[in-house]
């Protein structure tokens, strides 16, 4: 077959398609658009929902992802329990694997890192306790007595988070869809310790909300359908509101549970995280969005040359005549 | 120094993942094996830490819950899959799991799966004040869900009005969704490489903020 | 007793949860409740094969000489080293679970950043898949990339610049068309794993029984 400029295009090294790729999902990281970003409703109804929620509430944070996942599913995680720790709201931290349970870690690290501005100081369970032994573990008698004795947020922070009372890391189990379902009769009797080996019972969180018929938000973020266990076995069981935060690729799949009125909301991709992160910076918790947020001048610029890589090799496919002589030239790379 | 150390790590091994773009070379095959060593080490350790210690261990030692000695050895029957003679043991607990596992999600998942997705496309097709997007979309939805039932019946040839037509919309009704989610997987692959650059660019060279 | 009677505990356990999911009594309840402490605790043992069947193959080869056996080391080095690291060592010797430890290095520093890097590789194929095999030969294909082009122009800020229609078309497209396929596609799904779900309780499906003997 004679070479023309079609084909030489096609059989192109993909290689430079690799390279120009990697540029291109570079330089707007040195050359930032600051285009911006307009939340949508099915993020928006999660936030208004935890906005209605305070610190006699309570929510799950299930990180249901693996390291593969971390890009996009972090930063949705990463917000939505910057905006509870913000609003006082108890957390209880999952996973759903061992792989997820190391995400915890790393999520809960990123929060409460004393290196990043608004961040959440963090004061242990072992730390707190002369103000338990007194019975002082309402929140806001809590942080009264604690500031009260000396103790001075850092600068750079956002508030104190106390362990047992503002969250605790419950961790993973294996079977965890039956954990899910278990934890509707009751917490402890699936994590009678948390990850610190603290003891369940003790924590004023526990006490407050034993069961996941108390708690009243499960947030879970995932790569994969695991997400579908909270539904199956807490959401449609006792009607316990379920927000999603699940990777691009997997957010079209679950919208029609949000139409059906089985979630609260979803946060799809990177998009998702960065639409909340401007929900919390507009609400006033933050002054700067986080790395979602600066990652999607990225977005416009790989998606224009993704659409243009689409165009270009249509018009080449047919202006070549290669949907009338079959195959194209073997040889390519 | 730890985190340094910890950084540059992260950092060097990344590259040789990237490098395979190149070409397959010894440095992204050492990565792929350790990732295989290491994320089934870390499961031992969490296994251990959060399941077995608390789960097993503390109550039947300190608190004297002898009956999940039982849930133990049935667990144990596992280990006799590596004896050909006695392997068929391991059989036992596989069942109990299954089982238990299979009626355990069969209401649950016919609950959440089935009935509450067709009472959700049992909607009112229009009311008062409702805008014309709406409106259109509803009339799609509860059509093109049929539709796509259709073309998914193959019991049937799909020929006359009711499967031939309505298969022909099914099809398309497909493709517009698959066209949807091919949009958000681009978004969904584009977004984990920005992850990686964010990390080489900032936590690493330090030369954005 | 080797294959009766495990069918005959995945009949009975099927059929058993199946309707206690129905009976609202206590004793149901605690059933249920047991259960779910139970099933973690057997689920844990698993692990023992995975880690068994892992060193097996990569014992072989390295004990052969097999080709490539140098990476089986770096399989079962960290496999091995981790957890004597992680639950054996004192803090002293870099062992524990927090930072700094080899435990954590290895899981933050080696594992999360291969297993991103790895996934991140999807975005260079899809940008080549984009130029080399996404083409519109047919009027359906031609469909699923308009769609997908209108859907991606919306998600992203320079598409509400170029088009203000863009969002709203987008979001109209995936609340509507998008969730009737969906739905389609997740009712069949749904009736899929229920129709599994009872062919293994009632043991048509049997596959589950294979590589344990006869």
């Amino acid at each position: 077959m004679k070479e023309n400029i079609w084909s030489r295009m096609l059989n192109l090294d993909r290689r430079w398609i690799f390279l120009l790729i990697g540029v291109v999902c570079t330089v707007p990281f040195f050359v930032p658009f600051g285009l911006p970003v307009l939340p949508t409703k099915n993020v928006i109804s999660i936030f208004d929902y935890v906005e209605t929620l305070g610190p006699e509430n309570a929510i799950f944070v299930s990180f249901d992802f693996d390291p593969g996942t971390d890009p996009e599913n972090m930063p949705m995680a990463v917000a939505i329990t910057r905006h509870a720790f913000a609003r006082n709201i108890p957390v209880f931290f999952t996973a759903n694997a061992p792989l997820a349970q190391g995400m915890l870690e790393a999520g809960f690290t990123y929060v409460t890192n004393p290196n990043i501005a608004g961040y959440f100081h963090i004061v242990s369970w072992q730390e707190w306790a002369p103000y338990r032994e007194q019975g002082i573990t309402r929140r806001d008698r809590l942080q009264a007595a604690w500031e009260a004795d000396g103790n001075v947020l850092p600068e750079n922070a956002s508030g104190w988070v106390f362990e047992g009372r503002d969250f605790a890391k419950l961790g993973y189990l294996p079977a965890f869809a039956l954990v899910i379902m278990g934890m509707t009769s009751s917490i402890e009797a699936q994590y009678p310790e948390d990850m610190n080996g603290n003891p369940l019972a003790q924590m004023p969180m526990l006490q407050e909300h034993k069961n996941l018929r108390d708690v009243d938000l499960a947030a879970t973020f995932s790569g994969s359908a695991a997400c579908m266990w909270w539904v199956l076995y807490a959401g449609d069981t006792i009607s316990l509101p379920i927000a999603f935060g699940v990777t691009a690729v997997s957010a079209t799949d679950y919208t029609m549970y949000i139409q059906s009125g089985q979630l609260v909301g979803q946060m799809g991709g990177l998009r998702g995280a960065a639409e909340y992160e401007v929900l919390l910076q507009e609400a006033g918790y933050f002054e700067h969005p986080d790395r979602a947020f600066i990652g999607m001048d990225v977005q416009n610029a790989a998606h224009l040359l993704i659409l243009f890589f689409i165009i270009l090799g249509n018009i080449a496919y047919f202006a070549g005549g290669f949907h009338k002589k079959g195959a194209l030239l073997k040889g390519r790379r | 120094m730890y985190e340094t150390l910890g950084i540059w790590t992260a950092a060097i091994f990344t590259l040789a993942v990237y490098s395979f773009l190149y070409k397959e070379n010894p440095l992204y095959r050492l990565g792929e094996h350790l990732v295989v060593g290491i994320s089934l080490g870390y499961f031992i350790v969490v296994t251990y830490t959060q399941v077995l210690k608390p789960r097993l261990i503390d109550p039947v030692v300190t608190d004297s819950q002898y009956i999940l000695i039982v849930p133990a050895l049935l667990g144990l029957l596992y280990i006799t899959r590596f004896f050909p003679r006695i392997a068929w043991l391991s059989r036992y607990p596989m069942a109990f799991v299954m089982g238990t596992g299979m009626g355990f999600g069969f209401p649950r998942s016919m609950q959440s799966m089935v009935l509450k997705q067709l009472q959700a496309t049992i909607l009112p097709l229009y009311e008062a004040g409702m805008p014309a997007e709406v409106v259109i979309g509803n009339v799609v939805l509860v059509l093109g869900t049929l539709a796509a039932l259709i073309y998914f019946f193959f019991s049937k040839p799909h020929k006359g009005l009711f499967f031939g037509t309505g298969s022909r919309i099914g099809i398309w009704v497909i493709m517009i969704g698959f066209g949807a989610t091919f949009g958000f997987t681009v978004m969904g692959r584009i977004s984990l490489l920005i992850g990686r650059i964010q990390f080489l660019l900032n936590d690493w060279l330090g030369v954005i903020q | 007793m080797k294959r009766a009677v495990p069918l005959m505990i995945v009949l009975v356990g099927g059929i058993l949860m199946i309707i206690q999911y129905f009976i609202p009594h206590q004793i149901s309840q605690d059933v249920k409740d047991n259960y779910t402490i139970w099933i973690p605790i057997i689920t844990a043992f698993a692990l023992v094969l995975g880690v068994g069947s892992l060193t097996r193959l990569h014992g072989h080869k390295v004990r052969n000489r097999a080709p490539n056996w140098p990476y089986s080391l770096a399989v079962l080095l960290p496999l091995y080293l981790v957890p004597i690291f992680g639950l054996l060592l004192p803090a002293s010797m870099a062992g524990g679970r927090d930072a700094p430890s080899v435990f954590h290095f290895a899981f933050m520093h080696i594992q999360v950043p291969i297993q991103s890097t790895m996934f991140s590789l999807l975005a260079f194929y899809i940008a080549s898949a984009a130029f080399r095999a996404f083409r519109a030969k047919s009027m359906l294909a031609t469909i699923l990339l308009l769609t997908a082009v209108v859907v991606m122009m919306g998600q992203v800020p320079i598409g509400e610049l170029l088009g203000s229609w863009f969002p709203r078309v987008g979001l109209w497209i995936i609340d509507f068309p998008n969730n009737a396929a969906k739905r389609a596609i997740g009712l069949g799904v749904g009736f899929g794993i229920l129709a599994t779900q009872l062919k293994i309780i009632f043991g048509v499906e049997r596959n589950w029984l294979g590589g344990a003997g006869d």
